[in-house]
């Protein structure tokens, strides 16, 4: 799945300056349980799963630790946001992956196993709800982003992007091998009435 | 920058529309609970799929790109490939493009294609890891040509073709023919396993109704023969082709047809091919001293039928 970094180092290398790290609490340091996303202004988009609690520590791509409050978190959909004023991060563009086709190239950025800013490359399988047989205790019926791109824990709440580094997507989990993400207008609805 | 952007974009593009391409003749099989398998429209009104996908013989049905889903009945299937043929009314279901495997080096990049649902073709991406010759894969049918890729078989995309960046298909994947990578079974195994399953139903493969083992001669027989190795009868079934041509246990086998024998696989070489029927000439040593033997090869017993 490796290909040539002359493709991919310029969409790459602009989506890694808008993801950063995310802890747990107001101390978290370091140990970044999770990638998020500078989506516009102070507001950061991560996984519900990687921010438990109300509060969380934004690690931005320079090194910074930022203090930040949990203000949404919608578990069903496995989506969080964080307000950090005080992170500098220049926000993603974003995009409707339903208007990709099967088999665009897709890439995600993330921490996995720790490893900072990580790119992994693949390609779109579908945006949809999973196939059957595809088990994930009904939360298949909603609509994925699936994509074939390695995805680890590390990865959860950063960014999955097409060819041109927008943000299709929110790296959520892997089910059957199959890497799913929040698609990206999902993600709109949750943050409407935010700015 | 702008042009980074450009060149990735097409390369996209390009590959979607591989997966468009192809897509078109792929349906979904179902065959086994729970998830449906893959299968290629390989020509009109027979689809392809891999053998251990199907898990019952009747019932079968295909989803079809357009959503519908349509009866298949199976035509024939055979483990020693991994591969099953199916009969379906095609209607305008278009036909795979064929591309030829021989000209994919590693390092193509190449795409797993797979129809799950009444959805769009689903993709994997990856590069060609390793291509060869013709080798015997551990269920005991020969492919014609070694085809490995680093792409993801997920669950489903077994029987879907692998796709090269135009959008033809060089043969079929099989979940379950390597752990490691995945296996492409070339489009020449394909033609030919599926054109004996049309015909008949299963693969007929030759038969001479012995066990055997391989053993060195001992050093006068090798002298004589010329030889080093062959293959040592332990048994000969009853009324089976060995028994008829008075191979006797002890014999030991070092060339059948001219080709010099010392282990399984140039036996089953030769017994993989167009042999049922056919008289081959088989040199023997029996105690010592080379014989001819002429053995009609009879067809290999089905299990179960």
């Amino acid at each position: 799945m490796a290909m040539s970094t002359t493709f991919l180092s310029g969409p790459a290398a602009r989506l890694r300056a808008s993801v950063v790290g995310i802890a747990n609490g107001r101390r978290g340091r370091g140990a970044a349980g999770g990638a998020g996303i500078a989506w516009s202004g102070d507001l950061f988009v991560t996984s519900a799963h990687v921010v438990t609690g109300p509060h969380a520590t934004i690690v931005t791509p320079d090194g910074c630790a930022v203090r930040g409050d949990v203000i949404r978190r919608d578990a069903e959909r496995d989506i969080a946001m964080v307000r950090a004023p005080g992170a500098s991060v220049p926000a993603v563009v974003t995009s409707d992956p339903s208007g990709l086709r099967s088999g665009s190239l897709i890439f995600a950025v993330g921490h996995p196993f720790g490893v900072r800013d990580a790119v992994s490359v693949g390609v779109l399988q579908a945006v949809s709800p999973l196939p059957r047989g595809y088990g994930l205790n009904g939360k298949g019926s909603l609509v994925w982003v699936q994509a074939d791109v390695r995805l680890a824990p590390g990865n959860s709440g950063g960014p999955l992007a097409d060819a041109q580094g927008r943000v299709i997507g929110v790296a959520a989990m892997v089910v059957s091998g199959v890497a799913l993400a929040v698609p990206a207008p999902e993600v709109e609805r949750l943050l409407s009435g935010l700015t | 920058m702008t042009d980074d952007r450009t060149t990735l974009a097409m390369l996209s593009e390009q590959l979607a529309d591989a997966v468009a391409t192809a897509g078109a003749a792929l349906v979904a099989v179902h065959a086994r609970p729970r998830l449906p398998s893959t299968g290629v429209h390989w020509k009109d009104g027979v689809v392809v799929t891999t053998e251990g996908t199907i898990r019952r013989e009747d019932d079968i049905a295909v989803t079809l790109p357009d959503g519908r889903r349509i009866p298949a009945t199976l035509a024939g299937r055979d483990r020693g490939t991994d591969l099953a043929v199916l009969r379906i009314a095609s209607g305008s279901l278009p036909v795979a493009t064929l591309g030829d495997p021989a000209t994919l080096r590693p390092g193509h990049l190449v795409l797993a294609l797979a129809r799950l649902d009444e959805g769009g073709p689903r993709a994997a991406f990856g590069a060609v890891s390793a291509t060869g010759g013709k080798w015997r894969c551990w269920k005991g049918g020969e492919i014609d040509s070694w085809l490995q890729s680093d792409l993801d078989i997920y669950p489903g995309f077994g029987g879907g073709p692998l796709v090269d960046a135009t959008g033809r298909i060089h043969g079929v994947n099989s979940g379950g023919l390597s752990r490691t990578l995945a296996t492409t079974i070339p489009v020449a195994t394909v033609n030919r396993v599926m054109t004996q399953l049309l015909e008949r139903g299963y693969v007929a493969r030759g038969w001479i109704g012995a066990a055997m083992q391989p053993v060195r001669l001992d050093p006068a027989t090798q002298q004589r023969v010329k030889r080093e190795a062959g293959l040592l009868l332990l048994s000969v079934e009853p009324d089976a082709p060995a028994s008829r041509a008075e191979l006797l246990v002890g014999d030991t086998v070092v060339a059948i047809d001219g080709k010099d024998v010392d282990g399984f696989d140039q036996l089953l070489d030769v017994l993989g091919g167009d042999v049922v029927g056919k008289k081959l000439k088989l040199e023997v040593v029996r105690a010592g001293q080379p014989v001819s033997v002429d053995v009609v090869i009879g067809e290999r017993p089905r299990r179960g039928r």
